[in-house]
């Protein structure tokens, strides 16, 4: 039998690897012979961990080419799992241990020196880690990136010892560490002049901060997203700076008003990307008219709920002319008229956020259609005035159309019909529209083939009829929304086959049944999230179906279903990569059930929601367990109330 | 139904077995479709667990009793009961949710009713097609199970209205009579041990006892008198004398004042007061009073006897200045350029400070060291407060101070608040760091015993691990689980990976 390798030698396999994203087709390709499994090892430069336990077996397959290793989804990470599933001699550039709660400063320390060549590592989320965890990470000092998002005890003295210990930084996200202060962004713009990114998002810091940030002379990307403290003052340093910003995040900032940005659109000349979103109310035009001198450069323009003038969307699209991305989510004064002058002179946009415009009538989307034929992403949340007219134009001229999002527009079956002729669509949200139904559903599934997420949330006119329709025709949704769609019943259950399907939600199904979810799961295996709150009928039955065949199982709600304690500890035993659960008014469940399903899952577990009154008849020895590995319960204290 | 909600649960007793029947009938109806061996195994399982017992309760509920006592004779604090109220969980039995829930079983009830109308009424279209009856049927089915639950749970929502604050502050009590948080399996274990006459007046005394708890609160405690008092009395050594006392800023002409010069032993004669006239040192100002009669009749009147008065006395004092009795001392008199001092404290304090043994240690630092004790008191003051430090060891009061150190210095950070003063260099800190690492929990790996095991490792994972087994790293696997069984128990409560494999190399 001839050898196949001795046609494709491993290094042109590589490069045929180089062309497959999909992590199935390599699956299948890794499976073909010993030789394609080799070339596989060779090739691939990340892995991303689901479970602990294969962790250790598969970094040294791959240590030699392995750049970047992500444990963000892998429970019950301490330090010892972390020190022995990294290998020594490795060429590791890039870690992510976001969301690693069971990891602390020494297990950080030995990933510092084990990495000799590390560039990026990510603490985020990990909201126990401070000052002694920033310390540790600081020695690894040729870090180029680092994110510690949300490590709330970081303060100061840690950032200092980041900025010391990590003088080539040039990204650096350190969003929600409320403890830093001016001092301390001080500090770090003298010791890291390399910074390219900062992300100070919702810091406790002021107009100090921006005087010292406006001397990092490399500085390209910075978010300053609600700081409260910051005015138009702190804006006029950054304008004067030495740096020469490319893209700016100022939304949720209070108390910067349309003086302040002014003054940075006047002095920041090479502005690309403005975010301005739930700033100071009134936008005034003289913030517009400076715009203008940006004039080429600038691509993306976030105005989220700022007052807005016609005249105003007319000299942005008189002047930027290059603007790709344009966000008027819940401006008021948006109208058709301001529309077709901003789609007139920017003619390359691709995404239109107009969520909540709420005067924008058909006529804004014919002058859409008519001058941005390249539009990919329309955001048309309730504008309740449209209809399917408007999206026919839009269905006509733009076939390059990838998302759009109508809910609450009331469309009906026609505009499914006119937007099917969409063939490229890949997201597609109708929530809350009661006017679509099976027939519209029917158009959807025969020409959007390549559909990857849909939103039917109370559609409730949709039948079993339909759902069998677009688990057709979708055969590639990964995200499918059925909540409160309540005609649906184990029959249209049963047409969902969707392999690639991994986030499902059925909240408020009332008429679904354990036999219609055991057939669901059966079709759809690689389900990650799926959600059956309020599925008032679904019981033990359902959750062993689902424990033996949605093995990927992470995220999952069974709040007021009527399973037992022996449902529950199964699923919780069973399922390996389960990592949240809210099990919420399960009142068939026992208080010895909730004990041995949570033992069952100790470990795994990352977040569990639970009924506030459980918190006192638990053992505490259970709860101390499980908070020690990691695991964060929230309580909630709702009364038992049924919908339908 | 109605009789219920009429009167919300009076009869404990009474509701709470309705209930049971109710449940327990529903059970059977309502049991899992597939109860295969296992179920049955796990089942009986499960009874080997212990049930709180009623006892428990009682003794749980005696304990929150006993805390609430001695919780409100420690601390005089007379709102407590409010910091209780806040802690109540939102009440159960809520009116509004109560009818939302009725309605909503009667529109199901509706629905149903309608569906079995159907039925009737296409009886004879079903004879052709059977199928479609039994999902008709089934369909009636499911919705009566749902309806059924969902009634029990409203009416188990109902029971816990009675004496609802004090269960609400009782764990163990509202459990007790709280079915739709509770199974009913424990009620039933409950009911059984429990005789209901005794359980019942059990109860009621507990609860009245609680009762009575909380109006005993209620009263605000008188606080202790002692306590308000502020027991800190002024220190005399707090009111700092400007230091040494400066003569120069007055410029005195040389001659126009009284020069004084007390002797050595005086000075450090542990006294206070001190005559004006001769420089004698008292411990009591009653004393110098008495002392002063020597000097003249004018201190013999009842008025100079008298405690001193804030008035400025009358009586003009020639001016006095004080010499420090150390020769070669520029406060000594015989110096070229004498500068003298002001008061008796200043001679103390300077003679003190400059010519004698610093004796007095700090007991925090131990390391400054000080002659006069209310310059060691305002150094106690402060330290320890130089909590911001240096990676080089230097200690700052301000961390703006001390950042602006670090920014200065290339490779200085600031020192980490538990970190251990260690003066000497980092790489000796790093050393020490490692040390600790290899102890931490007794099973942390350190590099070495990392790079050990790696080596040993790779040859028996290859044999144990298929090389199909990893696809999609640990996510679905086609070809079973044969490579992961050490995880494939269910039950199995302690993740077994790691402890195994290290256990093995």
């Amino acid at each position: 039998m001839c050898d196949i390798t001795a046609v494709l030698t491993v290094d042109l396999l590589a490069q045929v690897l180089d062309w497959l994203h999909d992590s199935r087709d390599l699956k299948s390709c890794r499976l073909v012979s010993r030789a394609f499994l080799q070339a596989e090892r060779m090739h691939r430069r990340a892995i991303r961990a689901l479970r602990l336990g294969p962790l250790p077996v598969l970094l040294r397959r791959y240590v030699g080419s392995l750049q970047s290793l992500d444990l963000s989804s892998c429970p019950s990470l301490d330090d010892s799992a972390l020190s022995l599933s990294i290998p020594c001699p490795n060429n590791l550039r890039s870690v992510s241990l976001s969301r690693a709660t069971g990891v602390t400063w020494r297990g950080l320390e030995v990933l510092a020196s084990v990495c000799p060549r590390i560039e990026a590592i990510d603490i985020s989320h990990c909201v126990g880690f401070g000052d002694r965890e920033a310390a540790a990470v600081a020695k690894a000092c040729w870090l180029k990136e680092l994110r510690i998002d949300k490590c709330l005890n970081v303060t100061d003295v840690g950032l200092a010892k980041v900025a010391v210990g990590c003088s080539r930084l040039e990204k650096l996200g350190i969003k929600w560490c409320f403890e830093i202060s001016d001092i301390g962004i001080d500090l770090l713009v003298k010791k890291c002049l390399e910074l390219r990114e900062l992300d100070i998002s919702y810091l406790k810091v002021g107009n100090e901060s921006l005087r010292s940030i406006a001397s990092l002379s490399k500085l390209e990307d910075l978010a300053l997203v609600g700081c409260e403290y910051i005015d138009d003052e702190g804006l006029y340093f950054l304008s004067n700076g030495n740096c020469s910003l490319q893209s700016i995040d100022i939304s949720r900032c209070e108390n910067v008003t349309s003086v302040g940005l002014t003054t940075l659109a006047e002095g920041q000349q090479r502005l690309r990307k403005i975010n301005a979103g739930n700033c100071s109310p009134v936008l005034t035009s003289t913030f517009v008219s400076k715009l203008c001198t940006l004039g080429d450069t600038l691509i993306i323009l976030k105005l989220d709920k700022l007052q807005l003038l016609a005249s105003a969307l007319e000299i942005v699209g008189k002047n930027c002319r290059n603007l790709l991305e344009i966000g008027l989510s819940k401006c008021n004064g948006v109208n058709d008229e301001g529309i077709s002058w901003l789609v007139e002179g920017c003619t390359h946009l691709s995404t239109i956020d107009l969520t909540c415009c709420l005067l924008v009538t058909d006529k804004s989307l014919l002058s859409i259609a008519t001058c941005c034929r390249g539009v990919k992403c329309l955001r048309l949340e309730s504008c309740v005035l449209i209809s399917e007219k408007g999206l026919d134009q839009i269905a006509s001229c733009c076939t390059d159309l990838k998302e759009i999002d109508l809910t609450d527009c009331n469309v009906n079956d026609n505009a499914l019909k006119c937007l099917s002729r969409c063939s490229e669509l890949l997201v597609l949200k109708v929530g809350l529209c009661s006017g679509v139904s099976d027939i519209g559903l029917s158009f959807i599934g025969t020409n959007c083939s390549k559909l990857l997420e849909l939103d039917l949330y109370r559609c409730t006119a949709i039948t079993d009829d339909g759902l069998a329709a677009i688990s057709n025709g979708c055969k590639r949704l990964k995200k499918l929304n059925l909540c409160y769609c309540n005609q649906i019943s184990d029959t249209g259950l049963a047409h969902l086959q969707l392999e690639e399907l991994s986030d499902l939600e059925l909240r408020g199904m009332v008429r679904i049944t354990s036999s219609g979810i055991t057939a669901m799961a059966m079709g759809c295996r690689s389900l990650t999230q799926l959600d059956l709150k309020r599925c008032y009928s679904i019981d033990d039955a359902g959750m062993w179906a689902l424990a033996q065949y949605t093995e990927n199982l992470r995220q999952l709600t069974i709040s007021y279903c009527t399973v037992t304690g022996l449902g529950l500890c199964h699923i919780l035993g069973s399922l390996r990569c389960l990592q949240d659960v809210k099990m919420v008014h399960l009142s068939w469940v026992s208080i010895e059930g909730f004990e041995l399903a949570l033992r069952a899952s100790c470990g795994k577990l990352k977040k569990v929601k639970l009924l506030g009154k459980l918190q006192d008849v638990l053992s505490s020895e259970l709860l101390q367990t499980l908070q020690s590995r990691g695991c964060r319960i929230r309580w909630v204290n709702k009364p038992l109330v049924f919908k339908g | 139904m109605k009789q219920i909600i009429g009167e919300p649960g009076i009869d404990l007793s009474s509701d709470s077995k309705m209930d049971l029947k109710l449940t327990r009938n529903s059970e059977s109806f309502h049991k899992p479709n597939s109860s295969n061996h296992n179920l049955n195994s796990f089942n009986q399982a499960s009874q080997y667990f212990p049930n709180l017992s009623p006892t428990n309760f009682l003794s749980r509920a005696e304990n929150l009793q006993q805390n609430l006592k001695t919780k409100s004779t420690n601390s005089f604090e007379p709102n407590l009961n409010s910091g209780m109220a806040t802690q109540n969980p939102p009440l159960d039995w809520d009116p509004h949710a109560m009818l939302s829930n009725l309605s909503f079983l009667e529109q199901k009830i509706h629905e149903v009713q309608s569906l079995v109308q159907s039925i009737i009424d296409q009886q004879a279209e079903f004879s052709s097609r059977p199928s479609e009856l039994a999902t008709r049927q089934q369909l009636a089915t499911a919705d009566l199970t749902c309806i059924i639950i969902q009634l029990i749970s409203t009416a188990g929502s109902l029971l816990p209205s009675i004496k609802n604050t004090l269960l609400s502050n009782n764990p163990a009590l509202r459990q007790l009579v709280n079915p739709d948080f509770n199974n009913n399996l424990k009620c039933e274990g409950l009911i059984r041990n429990f005789p209901e006459t005794a359980r019942n007046s059990e109860y009621e005394d507990l609860l009245r006892n609680l009762d009575n708890e909380a109006d005993w609160m209620k009263e605000p405690n008188p606080l202790p008198q002692s306590d308000i008092v502020d027991a800190n009395p002024i220190d005399e050594h707090d009111l700092k004398e400007s230091d040494d006392g400066d003569a120069e800023r007055e410029h005195l002409p040389p001659g126009s004042y009284i020069v004084l010069q007390l002797e050595k032993e005086e000075i450090l004669a542990p006294h206070t007061h001190f005559c004006v006239i001769c420089g004698k040192g008292f411990k009591r100002d009653a004393n110098l009073r008495m002392h002063m009669r020597g000097h003249g009749d004018e201190y013999k009147t009842p008025a100079a006897l008298a405690k001193p008065s804030k008035e400025p006395g009358s009586d003009v004092h020639p001016v006095t200045r004080y010499s420090c009795p150390f020769v070669g001392c520029k406060r000594n008199k015989e110096h070229k350029k004498f500068q003298p001092l002001k008061t008796i404290l200043c001679v103390k304090n300077h003679y003190k400070r400059s010519h004698c043994d610093k004796s007095y240690t700090c007991s925090r630092c131990h390391a400054k060291k000080f002659s006069v004790i209310a310059d060691l008191k305002t150094h106690e003051k402060h330290c320890g407060r130089d909590k911001w430090q240096c990676s080089c060891g230097t200690t700052f009061s301000r961390k703006d101070k001390l950042f602006g150190h670090v920014a200065l210095f290339q490779g200085h950070t600031p020192a980490l608040p538990m970190d251990e003063v260690k003066a000497s260099g980092s790489g000796q800190g790093n050393d020490d760091m490692t040390e600790d690492l290899g102890g931490y929990n007794g099973n942390f790996a350190s590099e070495e015993c990392l790079t050990s095991m790696d080596v040993k490792g790779i040859d028996e994972s290859r044999a144990y691990f298929s090389p199909m087994n990893f696809d999609g790293f640990g996510a679905l696997d086609e070809f079973g689980r044969g490579g992961f069984d050490l995880e494939d128990n269910p039950f199995a409560f302690i993740p077994s990976g790691f402890g195994q494999r290290s256990g093995d190399s």
